[in-house]
């Protein structure tokens, strides 16, 4: 449809759909170091579903999403009591760790990687895939549970103050987002025609934590923007040749220095002014 | 039991190299409360900076030692300079994007210069391996163990025993009012920054000699391990920090050894999760961001 163009398109399409998971996961203060490795686990559970047992494509789909929420979830309980986004980044062990055992099952390939999956997605899935996860996060975003995890985000004590779930918000952005990144995985593993464990390793992820916050992680629209620029650029100085990741390298810190809010900054509200003032008479109070 | 006597000080061999580049991160952060992820690529750049010296200039071994920790001082005091410097008080992920960013920039920019592939490392040191009777160590691994347990000493005796380290601690505790009292917050976080890089490159040229080989991707190989080394010990306390990488190093070895290699990489990432869900701050405690 789009010529040499379509790889580019495709995978700009499946980058902001993950992009978009790792957004609705961050809402809540969560930095997910594990994006590349859910995104692989639904992409082995469709793709085992559609090679081996002969499933359409669609509930393959749906099953890859369902795969990436369970783990998600699971991943938000474990890490519930970690606090600061830095310690967040315990994440990447869950991602390593289904690295490594997925390099050691023999039924998906192994080291050799999952092959012989049949070629369903193009064009038209991806944006289809793309338009629902961006009207859920969307919806999500304007939701009362949307407002609770922005507010957990902000300030933990004062949101659980004012008797927010800290447990239920974060367990729901973390599947959520999850979800969508293991859609997003089954999409890719029928256009690539292969999942290879070598592809799930924290290293890869990074680059969705950097779409997210080049872009802005405040604003839905702040991370689909910062994960269309960063896929395509790296295209479009294909002519530099060696040292295009060298300048790829210089843009990120270039933009970092002189707009280190991201390319599109937080909308104030009003509404984080007042949680903070909760907080600090929250806080007080338990001392 | 000379197997464990082997894979003991395999251990400790490696365990000090990951404390050293963990020693580096927890630096960095305590003093700017940011994780400098360009500090395994400095690593790296030390570990070419030693290469090139060794290749051209002199294989003589302090040489190249001074050498790598130049080069990788150098790139550590311009880094803080030029980006970690204005971007000091911002939010602490985006100094964290802008250091991955410059990370990206010397790993691809070593590989377009020099080579994108594994290369050589001269034998500035003999290989030949020294027998004990139980085990037997190699040169390059007793200069490794050497050059680890020296900087990890420069690094306690700088943080405890002069003044320099004492408005560092000063810094972590509370930069504002360190600053009020007449601390140089700018001088102490760039002689931080300058002392971890040229610490790594230090570390570097001996993990070069080690394996014989050095490689402009190397960085994350390790600095994952000295992240995760600071992340399970929590970032208050340097000793805390060594003494986990050190456990780490030994532990591996052990399941190198007894077990299988496949599953030794998985064992830093389970001990993560399980100390942080029973420990959230880590093992020693860490301070809040």
């Amino acid at each position: 449809m789009f010529g040499q163009w379509e790889s580019l398109v495709i995978f700009t399409l499946l980058n902001v759909m993950l992009t978009v998971g790792v957004y609705v996961t961050a809402m809540s203060g969560q930095l997910s170091l594990a994006t590349a490795a859910i995104a692989g686990l639904g992409g082995y559970a469709a793709a085992i579903l559609t090679r081996n047992f002969g499933w359409p494509f669609v509930p393959a789909i749906l099953v890859g999403a369902v795969v990436g929420a369970f783990v998600g979830a699971f991943i938000a309980a474990v890490t519930l009591r970690m606090r600061d986004f830095i310690l967040k980044l315990t994440t990447l062990a869950f991602g390593e760790m289904i690295a490594v055992v997925a390099f050691n099952i023999d039924y998906i390939g192994g080291a050799n990687s999952f092959t012989g999956i049949p070629a369903y997605t193009g064009f038209w899935s991806c944006l289809i895939g793309l338009l629902i996860a961006t009207y859920l996060a969307w919806r999500f975003d304007g939701s009362r549970l949307g407002f609770a995890s922005r507010a957990v985000r902000d300030d933990v004590v004062a949101a659980a103050a004012t008797g927010i779930s800290v447990l239920q918000v974060r367990v729901v952005t973390f599947a959520l987002g999850a979800a969508i990144c293991g859609a997003a995985g089954a999409l890719q593993a029928h256009y690539m025609l292969i999942v290879s464990p070598q592809e799930l390793g924290f290293f890869v992820s990074l680059n969705f934590i950097i779409f997210l916050l080049f872009g802005g992680m405040y604003v839905l629209w702040g991370a689909m923007l910062g994960a269309t620029v960063l896929t395509i650029l790296p295209e479009l100085m294909r002519f530099t040749t060696e040292y295009r990741h060298v300048l790829f390298g210089l843009v990120i810190t270039v933009v970092v220095l002189f707009r280190p809010q991201g390319l599109i900054p937080r909308i104030p509200t009003g509404v984080s002014g007042r949680f903070s003032r909760v907080g600090k008479t929250a806080r007080q109070q338990a001392q | 039991m000379n197997l464990f006597l082997q894979q003991l000080l395999n251990g400790v061999i490696i365990g000090s190299t990951y404390a050293v580049i963990a020693i580096g991160f927890a630096l960095v952060f305590t003093v700017l409360r940011v994780i400098n992820f360009a500090h395994p690529d400095i690593f790296m750049v030390g570990m070419f900076g030693g290469l090139l010296c060794a290749k051209y200039v002199s294989s003589n071994f302090f040489v190249v030692a001074a050498a790598s920790a130049l080069s990788a001082g150098l790139v550590g005091l311009i880094l803080e300079r030029a980006v970690l410097r204005p971007l000091r008080g911002r939010d602490a992920l985006m100094t964290l994007i802008a250091t991955l960013g410059v990370g990206i920039m010397l790993e691809n920019g070593v590989a377009a210069l020099i080579s994108p592939d594994v290369v050589a490392f001269p034998p500035v040191i003999s290989r030949q391996p020294i027998d004990l009777g139980a085990v037997s160590v190699s040169k390059p691994q007793i200069v490794n163990l050497i050059v680890s347990l020296i900087s990890l000493a420069i690094v306690s005796y700088y943080v405890r025993l002069t003044p320099y380290g004492r408005a560092t601690r000063a810094v972590a505790e509370r930069p504002d009012v360190a600053a009020a009292f007449g601390v140089n917050v700018s001088r102490v976080s760039q002689v931080a920054v300058t002392l971890a890089s040229m610490l790594a490159g230090c570390a570097a040229v001996s993990v070069g000699l080690l394996y014989g080989n050095a490689w402009a991707f190397i960085g994350l190989a390790y600095g994952i391990k000295g992240f995760i080394c600071i992340l399970i010990a929590g970032n208050r306390y340097f000793e805390g920090v060594m003494l986990v990488a050190l456990a780490l190093g030994i532990l591996e070895a052990l399941i190198t050894g007894y077990l299988s290699s496949t599953y030794r990489d998985a064992i830093a990432f389970l001990l993560l999760i399980a100390v942080l869900y029973v420990r959230p701050n880590g093992l020693f405690g860490s301070y809040s961001t």
